[in-house]
């Protein structure tokens, strides 16, 4: 039962509202609607209570209100193992708390409540302004649960101050435990972000798909290199390989996917490295795309935990990329990493596969070129001068129809990457020549004070692959053969004026905030360098740069010293804080007195004034009468009249009897006393 | 002689036997009892009685209460996101209120430490009532001290704030039960200060030591004229109808009872005494409440002191070994009171 001392005050209750909405705005965007409205909905009815106009519900009430919540939940997301409905569910338990908000208790566990959904945000997104956000509400919790004292410290200023004193108080020690505290490995397998939508480039490929990205500005991959780097006409980021084709969409295809049977070595030691050292090495740090490709130079390795190669060349994470997420790769020369050296029979037919019919113009002319027997090379050669002599690279293609490659080839002939690569595949296949798309991204902006590659939507890009015989796979950028400019300047100058035409406003245009927008970029990279990444490698390599080597005994020291001298600081502190003021000598030396007394057998009694204990004292121990009487008469007249003379004599007085030879002196009195 | 001093060993091993039959029927006691005897004598070596006490770290305590072992569960589930998640900020998020809850006791330790309780006084009670002591609380330092609790559990006791002031006299009560000098228990002085997740606290005795007058009892109405007036034992009241003698004026005597006449006929000015032969004088005597046990028969005076105070009524009490003359008012009623408060208890 609450005590009239426990229930919860009106401030008490304003400070639990404000930090649960603070830790829930964030979920609030991401949840169904009715789950807001349900929090407003309790939020009211428990203010109604405080005004004395409704009850708290009752049990039958409740049970109906937890079960509609839950029937909610069913219906709003069908599943349960993913961390949108486990969130959600954690909000409305958080919900429904405040419909029996009643003692303390219950205010306590509201608030320890609300730090956990204040953190369930970091899961969704680890970004600069979301770990502010995140920091303002654990100080707004705070303040919360200092509030809930009453009184002077629920008053805002107070306790928003106090909590942000607690926390600055707090920092030092958080920045020595995030660095020394050892970083385990999930411990089992939790459910991730699900419900939004993929970005960047999809998993097939249809006329327009590129067009779309290439309206995006928001960054894909930051790369760093260690050493070389590559020049831009070799930047091809590759992604994903699109071996089968429809008609219209281009597509992984069976046995490639590495959802639809696709063979992927998640061992870096499975295959065999070659002789040789790699290119290039470099670190790729990708923003969430929730899907699996990861975008890498041709012939990559990888040996970073959850990466995987694919027998075509890329590589893949055991599981979608659903937040930031960074890889070191090394990257080997052309044919030191040519794992086959021929085609098989079903790889081959694979990259031969056309639909059965449709698109009968493109087919017969690559099938006249097949047939008058020029090699690979010049086919493609011919398709190449032909993009070059007769077609426009253009970020506003006209719509084609059912027959695309034909309109693109012989109609409209003005296209994007997408149109490039398809129709130019098309043809290499319609000519005898096994030929697959590949799509990524090309090219980058360095951001200089980094040096890193900045990497963003609208450099997507689809480019084809031959192959040849001998050679193995050969990459072709038919793009290349319209546009230079795309592959080496990229998509900014080789648009022109069309790039970036629908963007509300036309920012990059504006030069200083482009510089602004490359300064944003580059904190933003330092902090997921810093922080977000920071891993048990970081860990040591941190370790080892302020200490030099990890022993035990310098890990020891690193976290003992100051633990040692904070706590020693605090001891000192202790000691000093709780000292009295010192009393007036002639207080002190009376109370040495009473001391002596006492263990010789009279206690002063509490109030006791001194006349009368000196006449108990002269009752009941007579050999220490005259003495008493001397050190009383001292004190009366050093405490009551301000006699100097007295306090030195009282002093005098108890400095010779009660010395080292207290005792003795009294056993001499007492032989003295026996004599008589 | 021989079978005296026998006779008092058996006893003693009697009732020691007594005494282990009863831990024997609740063994916790056996535990308990002399951890508490321990705990109360380790309590009075380190934090001794005293009138006025500065609390310093000899004698706080400090530990986390409920809310700060949830805060630590609330720890352990953040640390099992961020891992499961491997999200650095949800570490952050983690690490910091470990933080936190280290920097905690420091704050709530510094609510309490340099604080200087002193007892100003108490004020007697009733048996079965609440008494009360005047306790005064200061600071000497510029810090502000909030949401101190100073109580005798298991009562509520009283709250206080040391923000704007720097000294605060406060009443804090505890219910008694027996009459006589009670000793109360040691005073508990805590705070949950700054965010209620650690309690730090100090058992002090400030010396407390309370009047507590019986119960009142109501026994009837006032025994008027119950005592049997013998021999010349103050039976003669002032101030009755028969006039007995003259005596010299004294200022203060009522001008109605000046002898005008002998005062013109040229003599001093005499005053006439009258006095009363009907003894209504109201004796309140152990022996009117004969057959009753020790504590009702003081209950039962206590209650008509109190009727006789409030009707104005002139009374006197008679204990064995005290006689309290009959009179009227405040100063009269606290003596009577207290004889009866300090009236020898049955058995000791």
């Amino acid at each position: 039962m609450a005590t009239t001392q426990d229930l919860l005050p009106r401030e008490s209750l304003l400070w639990i509202f404000a930090a649960q909405f603070v830790a829930l705005l964030p979920q609030f965007t991401q949840l169904p609607l009715w789950v807001p409205l349900a929090w407003a909905f309790a939020v009211y009815w428990r203010l109604e209570v405080f005004r004395g106009r409704r009850d708290l519900p009752g049990r039958t009430l409740k049970l109906l209100v937890i079960l509609l919540t839950m029937a909610g939940l069913a219906i709003s997301y069908r599943r349960w193992f993913a961390l949108e409905p486990m969130v959600a569910l954690l909000t409305l338990s958080f919900t429904l708390k405040n419909l029996e908000l009643v003692s303390r208790r219950d205010a306590f566990v509201s608030l320890l409540l609300a730090y956990f959904v204040a953190a369930t945000l970091f899961v969704r997104e680890q970004t600069i302004p979301y770990a502010l956000y995140g920091l303002l509400s654990v100080v707004v919790i705070t303040a919360a649960l200092a509030a809930q004292l009453g009184s002077f410290s629920a008053r805002p200023r107070r306790a928003l101050g106090l909590s942000l004193r607690l926390l600055a108080q707090a920092t030092p020690l958080m920045l020595l435990l995030f660095v020394v505290m050892p970083r385990l490995g999930p411990l089992w397998s939790v459910p991730q972000v699900t419900s939004a939508g993929r970005t960047g480039v999809s998993d097939s490929m249809a006329p327009g798909d590129f067009t779309r990205l290439s309206k995006s500005d928001k960054p894909a991959l930051r790369i760093s290199f260690d050493g070389p780097i590559p020049p831009p006409e070799q930047r091809y980021w590759r992604g994903l390989v699109y071996s089968e084709f429809d008609g219209r969409t281009w597509r992984q295809g069976v046995g490639v996917d590495p959802r639809n049977g696709g063979q992927v070595y998640w061992k870096s030691g499975e295959r065999p490295l070659p002789q040789v050292g790699p290119r290039y090495r470099y670190q790729v740090i990708q923003e969430a795309s929730r899907s699996p490709w990861l975008f890498a130079l041709a012939r990559p390795v990888s040996d970073s935990s959850g990466v995987g190669e694919t027998l075509d060349d890329r590589l893949v994470k055991h599981s979608p990329v659903y937040s930031r997420f960074a890889y070191e790769v090394r990257s080997w020369p052309r044919g030191s990493r040519n794992m086959s050296a021929s085609l098989s029979r079903a790889e081959r037919n694979r990259n031969l596969q056309l639909p059965p019919s449709g698109n009968e113009r493109t087919r017969e002319w690559a099938e006249s070129l097949g047939r008058r027997g020029l090699g690979a090379e010049e086919i493609s050669a011919r398709l190449l001068a032909r993009y070059n002599r007769e077609f426009t690279y253009t970020l506003s293609p006209p719509a084609l129809g059912s027959d695309s490659v034909d309109e693109f080839l012989f109609g409209s002939q003005q296209g994007f990457c997408e149109h490039f690569a398809g129709s130019y595949v098309f043809a290499m296949r319609a000519a005898g020549v096994p030929a697959r798309v590949v799509a990524g991204y090309q090219g980058g902006e360095w951001v200089s004070g980094e040096r890193y590659l900045l990497v963003r939507e609208y450099d997507a890009h689809a480019w084809a692959e031959i192959w040849l015989d001998g050679r193995g796979w050969q990459r072709v950028d038919p793009t290349a053969a319209v546009s230079p400019e795309r592959v080496r300047d990229g998509l900014e100058s080789a648009a022109g004026e069309e790039f970036m035409q629908d963007s509300l406003l036309p920012l990059h245009r504006v030069d200083i905030l482009v510089k602004l927008r490359l300064q944003w970029d580059m904190i933003n990279y330092r902090w997921h360098q810093t922080v977000v990444s920071f891993d048990s490698e970081k860990q040591r390599d941190t370790l080892q740069r302020l200490l030099g080597d990890i022993s035990p005994l310098r890990m020891a020291l690193l976290f003992a010293v100051p633990c040692a001298l904070l706590f020693l600081g605090a001891l000192l502190w202790i000691w000093c804080s709780g000292r009295a003021r010192k009393l007036p000598a002639a207080e002190r030396f009376y109370q040495k007195f009473c001391q002596r007394m006492a263990r010789a057998g009279v206690v002063r009694r509490s109030g006791e004034a001194p006349r009368d204990y000196a006449l108990r004292i002269t009752r009941e121990k007579p050999q220490l009468a005259s003495l008493t009487q001397r050190v009383t008469s001292a004190f009366e007249r050093a405490a009551y009249g301000g006699d100097a003379e007295a306090a030195k004599e009282l002093r005098r007085l108890v400095k010779r009897h009660f010395g080292l030879l207290d005792l003795a002196s009294v056993q001499v009195d007492k032989l003295k006393q026996a004599g008589r | 002689m021989v079978i005296s001093w026998w006779s008092g060993w058996y006893a003693k091993w009697i009732l020691s036997r007594l005494e282990w039959m009863s831990v024997l029927r609740n063994p916790a006691r056996f535990l308990t009892d002399p951890l508490r005897g321990a705990m109360q004598r380790w309590l009075s070596r380190r934090a001794p009685r005293s009138r006025s006490i500065t609390l310093n770290h000899s004698r706080l305590f400090i530990l986390p209460t409920r809310a700060g072992l949830g805060f630590l569960l609330v720890i352990m589930l953040l640390w099992l996101l961020g891992t499961n998640y491997e999200n650095n900020l949800v570490f952050a998020l983690t690490f910091l209120l470990v933080s936190v809850f280290v920097v905690l006791p420091v704050h709530t330790f510094a609510n309490l430490t340099g604080l200087r309780l002193q007892l100003l006084g108490t004020s007697p009670a009733f048996a079965g009532d609440f008494a009360e002591a005047q306790i005064n609380i200061s600071r000497e330092d510029k810090r502000e001290r909030e949401w101190i609790r100073l109580c005798w559990l298991p009562e509520e006791g009283a709250y206080l704030d040391l923000c704007e002031q720097a000294s605060e006299d406060i009443r804090i009560s505890m219910p008694v039960v027996e009459r006589g000098r009670v000793q109360a228990p040691r005073l508990r002085i805590e705070s949950r200060f700054p965010l209620g997740l650690f309690r730090c606290w100090s058992r002090i005795d400030l010396d407390v030591e309370f009047l507590v007058y019986p119960r009142p009892i109501s026994a009837g109405p006032l025994p008027f004229g119950g005592v049997q007036t013998e021999g010349d034992f103050g039976e003669v009241r002032h101030g009755g109808d028969d006039f007995s003698a003259l005596k010299a004026y004294q200022p203060g005597d009522s001008l109605r009872h000046v002898a005008w006449k002998q005062y013109a006929a040229g003599r001093d000015l005499y005053s006439k005494d009258y006095e009363s032969r009907t003894d209504v004088r109201l004796w309140l005597d152990w022996a009117l409440l004969d057959g009753r046990d020790v504590e009702t028969r003081l209950s039962n005076l206590c209650y008509w002191c109190l009727q006789a105070e409030k009707q104005g009524i002139v009374y006197g009490l008679r204990l064995p070994g005290v006689v309290i003359e009959p009179s009227l008012g405040p100063s009269h009623q606290r003596e009577m009171l207290q004889a009866l408060a300090l009236f020898p208890k049955w058995g000791s």
